[in-house]
């Protein structure tokens, strides 16, 4: 059982990491990146690829990934995000779904469909507690999860330009009018949650999950619906929403086995998994159209 | 002026009707060909339903979830109780439109970005609750569908294009008709200003509901349509890019006019087709993805907007000399 609640907050961690970008975005664009999956996606092949090449030590390159995606980011923001910023909701989505198509097939055609993996060098340690066993790389994702929380957490609230991303998001006309360039915050928010989508495929890549160039979609719904759980905007919500949502989707299924086996039939519900954030996601909505922790309002 | 606009709008209209018709007389009895075309239309249908929801705001990014319903009931029905397709078709729409209804339930108090990404997880479970049930539906191998009209008849391609152009002219001509009348306006103006809209007393949740069921009813008949073609079903009808080529349709012709799914439709399919021929795989869903960005970008309302973009552009230059 505890053994199912470990690969449920590793799992988590991977839709907070994704979900906070996501939420940032949104926060001070106003604008939902549905292409966050494919950033996802060439994070991972980034760290593939430098990995490859120099064959450091895995988690050393993370930062080189998030660095590049983040550079990515920021150009897609101009070229993308920024020339159809309030043409309309329907637009910003339709320009998701060309970049997802663009990304997923440029790596489709460049670097072919063959799934592509990085043996960790810790890959074979497994710490043993009691009877639960732990791969030491799910734990430092779950430690450089938190620090990367911790840090975002101490950027948005002690820095300058955190707070004027704070700022920009609770009221950007406001935020203009006090002298806050706003477009260099769109800027930064997008670079920002692209390195954090790039640090989420780096770790799942390491810890032994394959990259293929589709990989990024069913974490990235996953994670709308973590942001949808939570409430968009909201940083505790997707925290606690993106935890919640990596337990059930590992619990739900075991107990749903059991359920059935009461009654005397044996079935497997593994199958299910993925769409148990789903179901999740619209009772949740049905009860709260705004979310757990959402405002009312957008 | 007005009238004679759409006047000019009527006749192409006409004169696309009559080559669509003459199309096998003019280029042969080719089964490739036909073959495209039955696809285009299907597509067409599809796509213009999906136009019918976003004319009312609602931009699904999940409607394969009622093309691959429509397809499965269609197929299951048609197989079990071995009747013709004809009638399972309309079956196949029924159900999809009651399930639409179901999911409009859970979608009419959501603003746009909870509707697409609602709408984008229901195909996942869609996709998941088919592979599972594979009792019914023969999981992830799929099961095999009554063609529309039996293999056996010669040129049966001929007679299966005349009948989705059949259907697909129907289609259009109520899709149109619904646009034109006090409906589409209700829903048009629940676009625009939802709180407006409830407070001429318009039954926003009403409206919203229909949009929903009727575009699901025509999604539904038109993934009937696709797989009593093709002859089998899988769960690969669920796929995100089944869900994305009515919206790509749509965006790339002109979102909420009536031409615009279908011009998108046959000019992408056209692109899509003869890129395929060149030999190119990945390198052309680059080329739509590009186009799509570049349409978003620069030509939001579609290709439609090119001669009226291009009228106002020689209106400017002679008032400038």
């Amino acid at each position: 059982m505890i053994q199912i609640l470990v690969w449920g907050i590793y799992a988590g961690c991977i839709y907070i990491l994704l979900a906070i970008g996501l939420n940032l975005i949104f926060g001070v664009m106003k604008v939902v990146n549905f292409a966050h999956g494919e950033l996802l996606m060439l994070g991972a092949y980034a760290a593939f690829w430098i990995y490859t090449f120099s064959s450091i030590n895995p988690y050393l390159i993370i930062p080189a990934s998030m660095l590049l995606i983040a550079l990515l980011g920021v150009f897609i923001e101009r070229l993308g995000f920024r020339p159809v910023r309030g043409t309309g909701k329907l637009n910003e989505i339709f320009l998701s779904l060309g970049l997802i198509y663009l990304f997923q097939n440029l790596v489709a055609f460049l670097w072919s469909t063959n799934s592509r993996s990085i043996r960790s060098p810790y890959g074979d340690v497994v710490l043993s507690i009691g009877s639960t066993k732990l791969p030491l790389d799910y734990l430092i994702i779950i430690i450089v999860t938190i620090v990367f929380l911790i840090a975002f957490q101490l950027f948005m609230k002690k820095t300058t330009t955190g707070r004027a991303m704070r700022a920009t998001s609770q009221n950007r006309e406001a935020a203009a009018l006090m002298g806050i360039n706003v477009e260099r915050m769109d800027m930064l928010s997008f670079a920002l949650g692209s390195a954090l989508a790039a640090a989420a495929g780096g770790l799942w890549l390491i810890s032994g999950q394959m990259a293929d160039p589709y990989m990024g979609g069913i974490p990235a719904i996953k994670a709308f619906a973590v942001i949808i759980i939570g409430g968009l905007g909201s940083i505790p919500g997707a925290i606690v929403a993106g935890l919640t949502l990596g337990i059930a989707e590992n619990v739900v299924p075991f107990f749903m086995q059991a359920l059935v086996a009461v009654f005397g039939y044996e079935m497997s519900f593994t199958g299910w998994k993925d769409t148990v954030a789903f179901f999740i996601l619209i009772i949740v909505l049905i009860l709260r159209p705004t979310g757990i922790f959402g405002e009312k309002g957008e | 002026m007005k009238l004679g606009r759409l006047g000019i709008k009527a006749y192409l209209g006409i004169v696309s009707l009559m080559l669509a018709v003459l199309i096998p007389l003019i280029f042969g009895f080719s089964h490739y060909l036909l073959t495209v075309l039955i696809l285009m239309l299907v597509f067409i249908i599809y796509a213009s339903a999906w136009n019918l929801l976003a004319l009312s705001g609602q931009g699904s990014l999940g409607h394969a979830a009622f093309f691959g319903i429509g397809g499965y009931t269609s197929a299951i029905i048609a197989n079990s109780l071995g009747i013709s397709p004809f009638a399972t078709i309309l079956a196949g729409g029924i159900f999809a439109a009651f399930i639409g209804v179901l999911i409009g339930l859970t979608c009419v108090r959501l603003r746009e970005w909870f509707l697409a990404m609602v709408t984008f997880g229901f195909a996942v479970i869609a996709h998941t609750i088919t592979t599972e049930l594979s009792w019914l539906t023969g999981g992830w191998d799929g099961i095999p569908a009554k063609k529309l009209i039996p293999v056996t008849i010669p040129n049966y391609i001929l007679y299966e294009y005349y009948l989705v152009l059949l259907i697909t002219v129907i289609v259009i001509a109520i899709i149109y008709l619904i646009m034109k009348s006090k409906t589409g306006l209700a829903l048009e103006a629940i676009r625009e200003n939802e709180l407006e809209a409830k407070v001429m007393g318009i039954n926003v949740t009403k409206y919203k509901l229909m949009a929903f069921a009727v575009s699901a009813f025509f999604t539904g008949i038109a993934g009937a349509l696709e797989i009593h073609h093709f002859g089998y079903i899988t769960p690969e009808v669920y796929g995100i890019d089944i869900s994305f080529w009515p919206i790509i349709y749509c965006i790339s012709g002109g979102l909420l006019t009536i031409e615009g799914p279908i011009l998108g439709t046959i000019l992408i399919t056209l692109l899509d087709e003869s890129l395929k021929n060149f030999g190119w795989t990945y390198e052309r869903y680059i080329v739509i993805g590009l186009i799509l960005i570049l349409v978003v970008r620069f030509l939001p309302k579609g290709f439609v907007s090119i001669p009226e973009k291009i009228k106002s552009k020689i209106r400017l230059r002679r008032s400038h000399s």
